[in-house]
């Protein structure tokens, strides 16, 4: 095994990684959806006779075909949505009468493979009378166009933090107001979603590339109207999933229920142009911003102001933009923070987390205006930060929004960041290039965020199990669900270093709701902030459980009874120590099990880029990045600082590259896939350098935060800043992301009022 | 994302293979290197009733100098070019500085030059080279042979004057002079995308006059452009010192020619996140940085010429 | 249509649909699962395989174009005995997959690459071109440079001490 840095390692490299689309079930179908073209419509009625016909198709349904198809589970999970914003706006699995998102799932076709079902898609015809599609909060919330006949489009309105005194705004020195796009992403995961549903006797075997296969199985059953314990979810290899693969979506309604319906195994493997069009998308707000400040740069009010694109039905995404809301102030002690946010429904997928959800919007925001402010005041914007940071010994520190951040040190983030960039370097770089007409201007750009993670409350614990076997190894059980961040590897060494046994002798079983009854699941990076302290709390559980054996068996007292390096030995004297085998052998199985809640926790850290413009193309080049992180302690450095890397590169992509148009029938230009949503390849990666601080984290006895959705939380910011910067661009609302070279070219050349102040 | 059903059909002659495409009624699709068409089926948007697989006719492989020209067979695939010493002189050079631009390594190992004349996309760098160097493309069908022109062959995107029973055998370039230096710049959002525009030029200077100039435009137009009006208010001009500054003075020949190239050739046609006013500017921009590259090859061309170390 | 194909070393005949993609022959028909569908239309690499020594996308060849050819997929990749390709080695050293779907296509390009040019090692350009033709949401790409580079010269360090 030393050969392979992680235990997933060997069979992920050889060709042995177990994907849902690699499991060869006999005489399993192929589900393929017929899609609507329109974004937004009447349905008249769908026909699927032709395609029944076709060669290998074994079946085609609309929804009328099914009547008792039920509709797709909504979730009020942690507070992320409500009853209200629900009512009345059931998301039907196969369209209905009104297609209101374009690849709404119009019939299924089940075909003996998947180039009979696609055969069978081809022949079905439907008719659609077209309606005019909204496809921008700022269309949808007039209600001109209501996606739900007599239910306004906007969803959801909420608030964190109280009303900002107009007097604040009237006797400040200084206030600037800004409207940014935080565009619609998507966040594909390489391997799109996938489900296989095998029905065995009365129970249903579900296999899903998913985060979250409890709530999974809770969901089907439901829907099925069965008891949980007839479903077993099980996780296998999962190719990615960055928040998009945590629902029971409506394909996944179809598949299982027509399985279990025909008593047959169904599978529906996701193709990318499928994804495109239905797969969940992330982020979608505009936002309109207010900050105030006196004459030093102190803070003293900031207002945010939110419609969400949430999607065309109300789901978890209706909620998101609360979590923005709640983030709103940023590291800074502003003393009066107020947000407002609106869910707006619109013509398309539904919006969903993706990697940050709803933090990266929050943190772009107050990062930017920053900025803003900084450029107004003719203050630096290190320095600008450096006068409002929460500081160090105000923690537990809690927001007028509403937030109580468990632990902090920005500044010590930020200082890291600068050191490492080389600022005053860069800042002489800039000043003399500033004198050079022939040279391609350069901006450096700060961001210093801080982020929520393990969850909301309600939503913060884990379960979990260690059970030792007769040969002494040890099986750690718990309900996460990975899609690549090691916990194979990183789980069994935290338990093998708490119990003090060599590594190997731990193996990790999740991903499987029959192995492990309950579970919530892989999300809001909490792996090694709330599953690892399960499992560390578990493994103190099962030392306890050994000593008091141990002493029970040698008619000592349990205080007598002591755990070192594996093994249970009496303090003083007496019988020879006993090792988890033989302790197994002399007093039975030994398993233990729990439930553990951890607290939130509010990683942070400085993101630093340097950004050369061509302002004739507007082409930005990224020439270097850093990014400091602070997650608390650090189980693991490698795989850490590969989700920061990684992160990081999706920040670059969220600033520069991603984003989708809509033609003007709402239907958005991403026919040609991964040709028209233009993911970072290696050619745009600049140098980034990842470092860390470590703050631990109070909340939980790991001291571990949330690692892993820094980069698109804190890079977002920082590229856009030194963009601003190296145009010394006077109207933030010129540039949007993504800053693609039209955009930019455009804000170089728009007028410069400010021309000379930096 | 599967093709529909087709048949297929691999001849081993030309002439076979013409037969197959003038078969009746049937929309039939040549398959070369197929990294378009095989995309294209996945897409659904092309679903031919009969694919030609050309790849087993041993005629169709391998290029040749002939005369004063290239000829490259239909199945030399994009990877042949990226050696600059694959093909004699400038030529080599353009075409060198052209391929690295398509797609990556495993796309370039299938894909053909000819391929990419068939497909006749507005934004293949190939086409617009063809065009500025009055390429011919030669096709056979039912009647015959024939030798198309470039700049009466692309009609638009995917429009050609190929009839659906011909076959492209080869394309064939003319060998650039000694006194000829190229350049080819490509402007795109990310390494895998079409250009948003991308310039080709070949510059031929006698003593320190512009004698002929080619500029070819990618992915300005809804098809690929030779810009004739821009190469004329260089034809006859003193090419002079190139400037030492990064950027072209807005008075330099290089800087007009890009901006008449922009307004008098270009006829742009709008994409996401690229308007035509601002792919008139990339025109314009990269047009006056191209030709600046192609003198600077030139200059080094002679240098070496010279035994100039430099 | 019946068709031959080599595929690591071992000859098959199959009988197969002309529409039917070089990637679904190989994971369905021949169980081969290794070579993983990302995206269906040439771009994320994902199911790269070499072709006659050559990466290819095996998305975008039909089976049938490659009868009587030579195909190696990631499990043709590890040494007869089992022993681990150095590109094995080092992407795992250099955590250079997280999720790992988009690994198999790494690997089979970066071993076209490496098997073409023993040199590879001081060619960062020619290594570039290979991160730069496949996708990974994972890793940021840094890793694989490393790992491919590492890969290149561990084989030439290893061709070099066999040459001694």
């Amino acid at each position: 095994m030393e050969q392979w840095t992680r235990r997933e390692d060997e069979r992920l490299l050889t060709g042995k990684g177990r994907y849902v689309a690699d499991i060869h079930v006999p005489g399993c179908l192929d589900a393929a959806f017929v899609r609507s073209k329109v974004a937004h419509g009447s349905l008249r009625g769908v026909d699927c006779t032709a395609a029944r016909r076709v060669p290998g198709v074994v079946g085609a349904w609309s929804a009328a075909d099914l009547p008792d198809l039920p509709p797709v589970p909504h979730t009020l999970l942690a507070r992320l949505s409500t009853e209200e914003a629900v009512a009345g706006r059931e998301w039907p699995a196969l369209v209905k009468d009104r297609v209101r998102y374009p690849g709404e799932a119009l019939a299924v076709v089940l075909g003996e493979d998947r180039y009979r079902a696609e055969d069978g898609v081809a022949e079905v015809t439907a008719e659609i009378d077209p309606l005019p599609a909204v496809v921008t909060p700022a269309a949808a919330v007039e209600d001109s166009v209501r996606l739900f006949d007599g239910l306004s489009n906007t969803a959801l309105r909420g608030e964190a933090g109280e009303p900002v005194d107009p007097a604040v705004w009237r006797e400040a020195a200084a206030v600037v107001e800004a409207t940014y796009r935080q565009q619609l992403l998507m966040p594909s995961p390489m391997e799109c979603r996938t489900i296989l549903a095998v029905p065995e006797g009365d129970r249903l075997t579900v296999w899903s590339g998913h985060q979250m296969p409890h709530r999974l199985r809770r969901e089907l059953a439901a829907l099925l109207g069965w008891s949980t314990d007839r479903i077993r979810v099980v996780v296998p290899d999962t190719g990615g999933a960055f928040g998009s693969k945590s629902a029971a979506f409506p394909e996944f309604v179809v598949v299982a229920y027509l399985a279990v319906t025909l008593g047959r195994p169904v599978r529906w493997i996701e193709d990318r142009l499928e994804s495109m069009l239905v797969a969940t998308r992330g982020r979608g707000q505009d936002q309109t911003v207010r900050l105030a400040a006196d004459a030093d740069g102190r803070l003293l009010a900031y207002e945010l102001t939110i419609d969400a694109d949430v999607g065309a039905y109300p789901h978890l995404g209706v909620g998101l933009p609360m979590q923005t809301a709640w983030m709103a102030p940023g590291v800074y002690t502003t003393p009066h923070v107020h947000a407002t946010l609106r869910s707006v429904l619109t013509n398309t997928m539904v919006t969903y987390p993706y990697r940050g959800a709803g933090r990266p919007e929050a943190a772009t925001a107050i990062e930017r205006t920053m900025d803003l402010l900084a450029r107004r005041l003719g203050i630096d914007p290190v320095e600008l930060r450096r006068r409002n940071f929460v500081p160090p010994d105000a923690f537990p520190y809690d927001t007028p929004t509403g937030r109580r951040y468990d632990s902090g040190n920005y500044a010590a983030a930020l200082d890291l960041a600068l050191e490492t960039v080389g600022y005053d370097e860069w800042r002489a770089e800039q000043a003399r290039r500033r004198g050079d007409p022939d040279a391609l201007p350069l901006g450096i750009g700060v961001s210093c965020y801080v982020e929520r993670s393990g969850g909301e409350p309600g939503g913060l614990h884990e379960f979990g199990s260690l059970e030792v076997h007769e040969d002494g190894t040890v099986t750690a059980r718990c309900g996460a669900a990975p899609s690549g961040q090691g916990h194979e590897t990183v789980f069994p060494a935290l338990v093998a270093r708490t119990l003090g046994v060599p590594e190997e002798r731990v193996r990790l079983v999740e991903g499987d709701t029959d192995e492990q009854p309950e579970g919530l699941g892989s999300f809001a990076s909490r792996s090694a902030q709330v599953a690892g302290a399960m499992l560390q709390h578990a493994a103190q559980l099962l030392i306890e459980e050994a000593r008091h054996r141990a002493a029970r068996l040698w008619g000592l007292p349990a205080d007598r009874a002591a755990w070192a390096d594996g093994t249970v030995h009496a303090t003083s004297g007496g019988p020879a120590p006993l090792g988890l085998a033989d302790l197994v052998k002399a007093t039975g199985p030994l398993r233990v099990e729990d439930r553990y809640e951890a607290g939130m926790a509010f990683p942070f850290g400085a993101h630093v880029a340097v950004t050369e413009v061509d302002p004739d193309l507007g082409t930005v080049n990224v020439l270097r990045l850093v990014a400091v992180d602070d997650c608390g302690v650090v189980l693991d450095p490698t795989v850490v600082h590969g989700q920061a890397f990684g992160s990081a590169v999706q920040g670059i992509g969220q600033a520069l590259y991603e984003g989708m148009t809509f033609g003007e029938d709402g239907v958005p230009h991403l026919a040609s896939g991964f040709l028209d949503y233009l993911l970072p390849t290696y050619t745009e990666i600049p140098p980034i350098e990842i470092k860390d601080t470590c703050t631990p984290s109070p909340t939980t006895p790991l001291g571990a935060k949330g690692a892993g959705e820094s980069g698109c939380i804190g890079t977002p910011a920082a590229i856009v800043n030194a963009v601003a910067d190296a145009l010394g661009t006077a109207d933030p609302g010129l540039l949007q992301m993504p800053l693609t070279p039209d955009s930019v070219w455009r804000a170089a050349h728009a007028p410069r009022p400010e021309e000379g102040v930096r | 994302m599967k093709p529909a059903s087709f048949d297929y059909v691999v001849p081993r002659t030309v002439a076979e293979a013409v037969q197959a495409l003038a078969g009746p009624g049937r929309t039939a699709q040549v398959l070369a290197g197929g990294q378009s068409l095989i995309l294209e089926m996945h897409l659904q948007r092309i679903r031919p009733r009969l694919v030609v697989d050309i790849n087993r006719i041993p005629e169709l492989d391998g290029m040749r100098v002939d005369g004063d020209g290239l000829r490259v067979g239909a199945l030399v695939r994009h990877a042949a070019f990226e050696r600059a010493d694959a093909v004699p002189g400038p030529l080599g050079t353009l075409l060198s500085r052209a391929v690295v631009n398509i797609a990556h390594p495993p796309i370039r190992s299938r894909g053909t030059m000819a391929g990419s004349f068939g497909w006749a996309h507005p934004a293949s760098e190939w086409c617009a080279i063809g065009v500025a160097l009055d390429a011919t493309v030669e096709v056979t069908g039912p009647d015959g042979e024939r030798a198309l022109p470039a700049r009466d062959y692309f009609l638009g995107p995917h429009r050609t004057a190929r009839r659906p029973q011909e076959l492209i055998t080869a394309v064939r370039l003319p060998l650039l002079g000694g006194h000829t230096g190229v350049g080819f710049v490509e402007h795109r959002r990310t390494h895998f995308c079409f250009a948003q525009v991308a310039v080709a030029a070949a510059l031929t200077v006698h003593d320190g006059v512009i004698s002929d100039v080619r500029i070819g435009l990618v992915n300005s137009a809804d098809r690929p452009v030779r810009a004739r009006a821009a190469e004329q208010t260089l034809l006859g001009t003193e090419i002079g010192p190139l400037p030492t500054g990064r950027r072209l003075p807005d008075g330099h020949p290089f800087a007009r020619a890009g901006r008449v190239a922009a307004q008098e050739d270009a006829a742009p046609v709008a994409e996401p996140y690229a308007d035509a006013e601002y792919k008139r500017q990339a025109v314009a921009v990269l047009v006056g940085r191209t030709l600046r590259e192609a003198a600077t090859d030139l200059g080094s061309r002679l240098a070496v010429r010279q035994g100039d170390p430099r | 249509m019946k068709i031959t194909l080599e595929v690591n070393g071992t000859a098959h005949t199959l009988d197969v649909e002309p529409r039917r993609l070089l990637a679904d022959v190989l994971r369905d028909d021949l169980g081969l699962t290794g070579t993983h569908l990302g995206c269906e239309h040439g771009i994320c690499g994902a199911c790269s395989v070499l072709m006659d020594g050559e990466a290819v996308r095996a998305c975008l060849v039909l089976a049938v174009q490659c009868d009587g050819s030579s195909l190696r997929t990631v499990e043709g990749l590890a040494g007869p005995d089992g022993e681990p390709h150095p590109l094995q080695r080092a992407f795992s050293a250099e955590h250079a997959l997280q999720c790992g779907f988009c690994t198999p296509g790494f690997l089979m390009v970066a071993a076209g690459a490496l098997e073409a040019d023993p040199d590879l090692a001081d060619k960062p350009d020619a290594v570039a071109g290979v991160v730069g033709s496949n996708i990974c949401r994972c890793t940021g790409y840094e890793p694989i440079r490393r790992a491919i580079t590492r890969a290149a010269r561990e084989q030439r360090e290893a061709s070099s001490t066999h040459e001694r």
